[in-house]
């Protein structure tokens, strides 16, 4: 009987009581917005982001929606992060570069694809914890730096991705610089609850262009629409 | 004693008004402005509050009356004295950011209404049994009422000037605990100076060691002190704001940089103002900080031609002076009425920053624009306005600000002002929804149609980068060699036309490329005939603002509310109109709280009676009449004076020390007289909603003291006649004892609605329109005594 118990307890324990709401979360506010890509969906449905937010908002960490996580910095909206993933192709063999670790979600999704994500976080107080959580977490090939993202990270580059988490005024040259032919950055550009566009940045050659996406769910406002 | 009172009421009038405008300098830096005012809307509600208390009490307080307003006195010194500390302390303190993330932060904002309710109640209610018990010589009370309110708005001008904002509660404290001191009893003496020593003891304690200032995670200073190795290097607090310099090597600046830039870019220390970023230090004569200049979208100008005068409106920190210089301009004008930031940077850190200001090519004006475009002659060949909007948006937190520079009047003004070749230039953030460009092009759009241009599209340029575009407006049409170098510019930057003459719609969308290029049809649509249906269909507001509607930033249409609602979800939504819908929540709320307090009298059963409607009309007539009448007049002095802070307090001056003068004579009129007064203020306001606008026009170019006394003449005559129906009003109803607090709160609560009420008839109709209400409440006063009750 005390057997019996025992193993109730180490099951109630190891159960992850949020499996249903994260599963949830995919099917209505991901996959039912045209985000397609298995990799992405896997990693979405794999991360447990209730890890990621502060204690006092757990029960809201699978809701539609950005949440404080303290320093005037945000987790994104679990679509954005899906839909910023699946942007840049990630894929197996892939570095992966991320500026703005924040709590160290978006560089979990990211692990759960890629062979290694480098990320940087410039706040010391955010960027410790995330170290320390990602570790216990054993992802292992995640490797946080505090540091200001600005230069990059450019012995480890060039990088098949850059994930732009904390986006400033203007892209930093060293970022262009630091990815590879081919590769894409993606940068997202809105205040903190309102992530209104995304930028995607594309190197061929000599020319760097861009383009300015914007999340599947809005219309144009034009006429007659 | 009657003279003693008389001062003691005046001193604790200045307290309260000047600490009200401490209050929303200090709730500005911790949170934005527009919850500066709807908390301090909230906290007026004091004054209606104790009209009710009074209602229902007024037996009970008139016989303590003697004790009950020293008491109450000292209580209001306290209050003002540590409200500050408690609303920031721990559990407490709200965050505006957060208030639509955590119901928590609901209860908390409730939380700091209650507290910064306090100090408004207990002072409004000393003054409502003074009135109380000198309805007969109310006409002396209520002067020294408005005297000492509007004292104490030039008194918190010079406070503010003097002392570190965070001091001026304890500062202020001290006057309603004087004026309880001037006019301390024997009943209970002791028990009211306890209680004065207690006031006193906090004020010096918070004098001494005030509390910090808790800013939201989400104002950009906050965040910016974040990143490594940030520290303020200056701080200077004035009535423009708190003035705060930051440095980090990890602040940089360059907005909208091309991708085609690879050089380095130099570390900036960073200006703020009420915790606001106001911006980056730029440095002179150095090419290799300032060669990124030419990399940016706002360069366009100078990639078509030379520059030689340049005139740069509203400089801020000096970037586009930077920009002038690197580009060999040989004359820069820059205007830019922060006096503070411009004498800091020319004076205090002079050593250290190398300012453009002070560059022997540069002049600078330390005045508003608008005001400097009315008294310089000059033509420019290039004119340079201010970038609008913000890297990811503002959430909309700047659509209740008059923006004088961006109107319709202003731009034509510029186009005066340009040589044959001259341009016209302004940036915008690209937001989404696009609405800020799209504006600015309206605006441009319609200048040129105001003065004659038949073919706008001639004379119209734009550029557009990954996340910024500039507007060119040329005097002339663009030449062929204009469009050429123009095309030049962009290859080189990566960079893409928008707007040029006879061009090809691929070249749009070549290096930044939008997935939804409806933006091209709406830029086409507002260069074209179409402009007005775009207005109309389009999901935001895109009319060009006018000198009567200011507001350039201001873009939510209430009709398409449910819509935006469904497109953008529950959540997100609020942050994308923030402003608009926190004056509209303001008014709903003040106006439910306003209705019970004056609703709650009418349940006693001896108040349930027909007249007491009348009483409703009259009063509530009154406070709504002159508070549009002072909201209108602060905005339209701001672009006569040149600065918020000068309007404000001149404007609030005038008004209340004339309507004391007022109020004073009133004494010798008889109650009957009101009806005809009503009437000579109805018509004073419907002229001068026609007149004051030209007037102001014609003397803007005379020096700033002249403007004060113009000021002063132009206030003085219908702010005197104002002043005299409230006093006359209590005469007229004092028969009815009960009525008096009553009045008194009706008149409090409907100033309070006026406040935000005002300010949404502006935004959607314009000045005009509340000139005109403020005329119907006057009627409506006029109405109310001609009703048989008052006969």
């Amino acid at each position: 009987m005390r057997m019996l118990v025992a193993f109730l307890v180490a099951v109630l324990l190891l159960s992850d009581p949020f499996e249903a709401a994260r599963e949830k979360m995919v099917r209505t506010q991901i996959a039912a917005r045209d985000v397609a890509d298995s990799a992405t969906l896997r990693a979405m449905r794999t991360v447990q982001r209730h890890l990621f937010v502060p204690e006092t908002r757990r029960d809201a960490a699978y809701d539609d929606r950005p949440l404080p996580i303290g320093y005037g910095q945000t987790i994104s909206q679990p679509y954005i992060v899906a839909y910023m993933t699946e942007l840049v192709k990630p894929r197996r063999g892939h570095r992966v570069l991320e500026i703005g670790t924040g709590s160290g979600y978006q560089a979990a999704v990211l692990a759960e694809i890629v062979d290694s994500v480098f990320t940087i976080e410039i706040i010391t107080e955010l960027a410790k914890p995330a170290a320390d959580l990602l570790k216990n977490l054993n992802y292992n090939n995640v490797v946080v730096k505090n540091a200001d993202g600005y230069y990059g990270w450019k012995e480890k580059g060039p990088f098949d991705a850059i994930v732009v988490t904390a986006a400033a005024e203007h892209i930093p040259p060293p970022l262009v610089e630091q990815l590879k032919e081919g590769g894409k950055m993606i940068i997202p550009v809105g205040t903190p609850f309102f992530v209104q566009t995304l930028t995607l940045v594309e190197k061929k050659g000599k020319e760097v262009s861009t383009k300015s996406l914007i999340p599947v769910r809005f219309v144009p406002l034009t006429r007659g629409q | 004693m009657t003279a003693r009172l008389i001062i003691a009421v005046g001193l604790l009038s200045a307290a309260l008004i000047a600490f009200q405008l401490v209050l929303m300098q200090l709730l500005s830096i911790v949170q934005w402005h527009h919850f500066a005012y709807m908390v301090i809307s909230v906290a007026l509600l004091g004054f209606g509050a104790s009209g009710t208390f009074l209602a229902l009490t007024r037996e009970w307080i008139v016989k303590r009356a003697e004790s009950a307003i020293p008491l109450l006195m000292m209580l209001c010194g306290a209050a003002i004295a540590g409200v500050v500390a408690i609303s920031q302390s721990e559990s407490v303190r709200f965050d505006s950011y957060l208030l639509f993330v955590e119901r928590g932060q609901i209860g908390r904002l409730l939380l700091t209404y209650f507290v910064f309710f306090l100090p408004f109640f207990f002072g409004a209610l000393a003054i409502g049994i003074v009135f109380i018990r000198n309805v007969d010589q109310i006409g002396k009370f209520y002067a020294s009422n408005l005297l000492g309110s509007g004292l104490g708005g030039l008194l918190a001008v010079v406070l503010l000037w003097m002392f570190a904002l965070q001091k001026l509660p304890a500062v202020l404290g001290l006057l309603p605990v004087l004026s309880g001191l001037l006019i301390v009893s024997a009943q209970n003496r002791r028990v009211t100076l306890v209680v004065g020593a207690a006031a006193l003891a906090l004020s010096a304690s918070l004098f001494f060691s005030p509390s910090q200032l808790q800013l939201s995670d989400y104002k950009s200073l906050k965040r910016t002190l974040n990143l490594p190795d940030a520290e303020i290097v200056f701080e200077r607090s004035s009535p423009y704001g708190l003035v705060q310099i930051v440095s980090s090597p990890a602040l940089r600046y360059a907005p909208g940089l091309s991708l085609a830039y690879r050089g380095p870019l130099a570390n900036r220390d960073v200006v703020f103002n009420n915790a606001d970023w106001f911006g980056p230090v730029f440095v002179a004569q150095r090419h290799d900080t300032t060669q990124v200049l030419r990399y940016m979208s706002f360069a366009l100008p100078y990639a078509m031609q030379q520059r030689d005068r340049v005139l740069i409106l509203q400089a801020k920190t000096g970037m586009f002076v930077a920009q002038a210089l690197e580009q060999h301009a040989s004359e820069i004008v820059a205007v830019e009425a922060h006096d503070v930031v411009v004498s800091a940077l020319k004076r205090e850190l002079a050593s250290s920053t190398d300012s453009p200001f002070f560059h022997p090519d540069v002049s600078v004006h330390t005045v508003d624009p608008r005001t400097f475009l009315q008294s310089d002659t000059a033509r420019y060949d290039l004119i340079v306005l201010p970038t609008l909007d913000a890297f990811g948006g503002t959430s909309g937190v700047y659509a209740l600000q008059e923006q004088y520079l961006l109107t319709k009047q202003a731009f034509r003004e510029m186009w005066g002002k340009l040589s044959a070749t001259g341009v016209l230039a302004i940036s915008s953030w690209m937001d989404y929804p696009v609405r800020n460009p799209l504006r600015a092009l309206a605006t441009l759009v319609e200048t040129l149609e105001d003065e004659g241009v038949a073919q706008p599209h001639q004379h119209l340029a734009a550029v557009r980068s990954w996340g910024m575009i500039t507007f060119a407006m040329k005097r002339s049409p663009f030449s062929e060699q204009d469009v050429q170098n123009i095309r030049e510019y962009c290859t080189l930057m990566m960079f893409d036309p928008v707007l040029l003459p006879a061009m090809a719609g691929s070249e749009r969308n070549r290096f930044n490329i939008l997935q939804d290029t409806s933006f091209f049809s709406l830029v086409d649509g507002i260069v074209s005939d179409k402009r007005k249906a775009i207005y109309s269909d389009y999901g935001f507001n895109l009319t060009p603002p006018t000198d009567d509607r200011p507001y350039f930033s201001q873009f939510l249409k209430w009709k398409t509310l449910p819509r935006m609602r469904e497109l953008f979800g529950e959540h997100a939504f609020p942050f994308l109109e923030l402003g608009s819908l926190i004056i509209a929540v303001t008014l709903v709320q003040i106006v439910i709280v306003a209705v019970l307090l004056i609703l709650l009298p009418l349940l006693k059963k001896k108040m349930i009676d027909a007249g007491r409607w009348r009483v409703v009309l009259l009063f509530g007539g009154l406070g709504l009449g002159y508070m549009f009448v002072e909201m209108v007049l602060i905005q339209r002095f701001v672009l006569f004076l040149g600065h918020p802070i000068y309007a404000t307090a001149a404007v609030i001056g005038a008004m209340l020390v004339c309507s004391g003068m007022g109020s004073w004579v009133s004494s010798r009129l008889p109650p009957s007289s009101l009806k005809t007064i009503g009437l000579i203020v109805a018509l004073s306001i419907l002229v001068y909603a026609v007149s004051i606008t030209p007037i102001l026009h014609s003397f803007m170019s005379l020096p700033l003291w002249l403007k004060f006394v113009l000021t002063f003449l132009l206030i003085a005559p219908p702010a005197f006649v104002m002043g005299i129906p409230f006093p006359l009003g209590l005469r007229l109803v004092s028969q009815h004892e009960s009525v008096v607090p009553w009045a008194w709160g009706i008149n409090g609560c409907m100033s309070v609605i006026a406040a935000p009420l005002a300010i949404l008839l502006a935004v959607e109709f314009g000045f005009s329109v509340v000139m005109i209400s403020a005329a119907a409440c006057y009627i409506l006063v006029f109405a109310a005594v001609k009703l048989p009750q008052f006969s």
